[in-house]
């Protein structure tokens, strides 16, 4: 009896191996391997698997519509379960195991900087859509991002706030966390040399008491708070704020893009311009057509990460058109891209491997979001 | 602007001492720490919260409801993870206790989910100025409200049969009970009444924060605590005055120092009181409990 159940088990476990390997197909000289590495489970997943949806969307509509002539792309995602150091493991797996020809990855700033060495030492190039550390691609001829960076952001509002809304006196707010400094320093940098940046605070993510902060802040009476932080925090900055009687401007950069903003902020919000790399409003008709079929395959609609998940995979796509499939010809493709047309809009790779490109202005009128700029 | 500091000092601190009451009263009478009391803060703000939108309710009775459902979680709590101990050594209640409160999150995020969820103020805002200060209606009734809720605990406890039954048992469990006084209930009435104090508390933060979620409780859990031992655990005055000072102490730390330094603070001050006045401010070494 015993016997007999040791080789019931031996045969269902040989069937077992069967089933798995006979799914993979065989990967031919045509197969284009993608790999991506990213948070898939864990605090972050949401990031992760948006991105990873986008991309797969992106490279099965290839493999469907046959424009990539005899090659077809695998797309090999590895999780990271959010946690940082697990990333060096998966950039090695794919490298090394899977032979990749280029990386969607990381996700996280940190993830990207694990990594960074990884793809330097192979020589195969990775593109990261969504970290916006500062500097993350300087002096890596190898890694590319396509969101918009910390600075650019800073930037572009501060100077947006003086030209345009013709601010002067400037608070800011920030979340002491490698997003909040890169705003903060921007800010700083670009507001101080228009106007003058009065007084700057700082906060924790999760804090719920901003009253000390803002009681200085008032004492120094600027026309406008830059909170560079996310939608949450900002929101009760805004109400206590409100509650506190003072009257000011708030801005605030792509970390206000989430509807809680309005729902917590309330009246609080009205009027408050961020800056953005993506809206599903506007009406492009690249963009739109992404939307739906992004709806109809997920059941959800597209955030900020999957539209970048989906033009990192489109960019891919369109250089193993133009130059081939191998690592080092991806690599050039991918430094020379030049008003590439993303639905996140056109986008351009520097000398750095960092992207140029525009950023939306939003405002909250009437409880929605609506595009300035 | 030092008096502005001032009042959201007193604010928020005045939060931390209805919480600090909870730990203080439950500690004064069966010597337990109830690490779950930060979690029946959490569930008395999600209970309120839910009365306000989804029942419609007025504030008061939104708040009285949350109280009362606080009230007989605690009790709960009580018979099914610390009766059963009563006997055992302190170290298996206090393990029951980290149980119970890890329980209850795990609860409240399988309930609602683990995004904060708004919490509408049901007062209009008007802020009242100054030159030295501004406040606003909200925070005017936090304060009435809080203070209310103290005058009336001390009042209580000094001044009713239940009260006085309540101190005795702190005294000596023992020679309380052969002086007639039913242990049991009692114990039961400190877990009832602690917990709708922090459930007041959790619906007053709520409206104040304007969100709720299900980790809300474990640091202002934490805070009270460090409050009630700044104060000396045990006493009710100590609680108040712990919870006061916290605040304070604690807006003046962000104010003038950095935001990173806040739980610091507070951390710090309990380890000072722990070093050099275990028995705290307003304790006596061999003090007279609750």
């Amino acid at each position: 009896m015993r016997k007999r159940i040791g080789m019931v088990t031996t045969v269902l476990i040989c069937l077992a191996l069967m089933l798995v390997t006979g799914c993979e197909p065989a990967d031919s000289e045509n197969t284009v391997k993608v790999g991506m590495v990213g948070p898939l489970t864990g605090g972050a997943a949401s990031y992760g698997t948006s991105i990873r949806n986008g991309a797969e969307l992106a490279f099965d509509e290839a493999n469907e519509s046959g424009e990539l002539g005899d090659y077809t792309i695998k797309f090999i995602p590895e999780d990271t379960e959010s946690v940082g150091t697990k990333a060096g493991n998966a950039f090695a797996k794919l490298i090394e195991a899977d032979k990749v020809s280029v990386i969607i990855g990381g996700v996280l700033s940190a993830e990207t900087l694990t990594g960074s060495d990884y793809v330097k030492e192979a020589k195969v190039p990775a593109i990261s859509p969504s970290s916006t550390a500062v500097g993350i691609t300087k002096g890596n001829p190898y890694l590319f991002r396509n969101c918009l960076s910390d600075e650019l952001q800073g930037y572009q509002m501060a100077e947006y706030a003086v030209t345009e809304l013709g601010l002067k006196k400037f608070a800011i707010l920030y979340t002491n966390n490698d997003y909040g400094v890169s705003l903060k320093n921007a800010f700083v940098e670009k507001g101080n040399e228009l106007a003058e940046v009065v007084i700057v605070e700082t906060y924790m993510d999760g804090d719920e008491n901003f009253k000390p902060q803002l009681t200085n802040i008032k004492d120094k009476n600027p026309d406008a708070i830059f909170i560079a932080g996310y939608y949450t925090e900002a929101a009760k900055i805004a109400q206590q704020a409100l509650e506190m009687g003072l009257q000011v401007q708030f801005l605030g950069a792509d970390g206000f893009f989430a509807d809680e903003l309005i729902k917590i902020g309330g009246d609080a919000v009205e009027g408050a311009y961020f800056t953005a790399g993506f809206f599903s409003g506007d009406p492009s008709p690249e963009l739109q057509d992404f939307i739906k079929k992004y709806k109809e395959r997920y059941k959800a609609t597209p955030d900020m990460f999957a539209a970048h998940g989906y033009d990192a995979a489109r960019m891919i796509i369109e250089v193993i058109k133009k130059y081939g499939p191998e690592p080092e010809q991806i690599r050039k493709g991918l430094s020379e891209i030049k008003d590439f047309p993303g639905v996140t809009g056109s986008i351009t790779i520097d000398e750095d491997g960092d992207t140029i490109r525009d950023v939306y202005i939003l405002q909250v009128k009437d409880g929605e979001f609506n595009k300035i700029r | 602007m030092f008096v502005q500091q001032l009042i959201n000092g007193i604010i928020l601190g005045s939060t931390y001492a209805l919480i600090a009451l909870g730990y203080t009263m439950v500690y004064g009478i069966i010597e337990l720490i109830n690490f779950a009391h930060g979690e029946i803060y959490m569930f008395g703000a999600f209970t309120g919260m839910i009365l306000m939108t989804r029942f419609n309710l007025p504030f008061p009775a939104a708040l009285l409801l949350a109280m009362v459902t606080a009230a007989l979680m605690g009790v709960t709590v009580e018979y099914v993870a610390y009766r059963p101990l009563r006997r055992s050594p302190r170290l298996a209640a206090l393990i029951s206790a980290i149980g119970a409160s890890i329980f209850l999150q795990n609860l409240a995020l399988l309930l609602w989910g683990s995004r904060p969820q708004n919490f509408p103020s049901p007062f209009k805002i008007k802020v009242y100025q100054s030159s030295f200060f501004s406040i606003s209606q909200l925070e005017i009734i936090i304060l009435v409200i809080s203070f209310l809720l103290m005058v009336g605990l001390s009042f209580f406890i000094k001044n009713t049969r239940t009260g006085k039954a309540m101190r005795a048992t702190a005294q000596d469990r023992d020679t309380a009970s052969l002086m007639g006084i039913n242990i049991n209930r009692i114990i039961t009435i400190t877990f009832a009444i602690g917990s709708a104090l922090g459930a007041a508390a959790g619906v007053l933060v709520g409206i104040y924060f304007r969100t709720v979620n299900p980790m809300m409780g474990v640091m202002p859990g934490l805070k009270g605590f460090v409050a009630a031992v700044l104060g000396g655990i045990g006493s009710i005055p100590g609680a108040m005055l712990g919870g006061l000072l916290l605040g304070i102490a604690e807006v003046a730390g962000v104010a003038y120092i950095s935001s990173q330094y806040r739980d610091a603070i507070a951390f710090a001050i309990l380890i000072i009181v722990l070093l050099f006045k275990p028995s705290g401010l307003v304790g006596l070494p061999d003090q007279e409990k609750v």
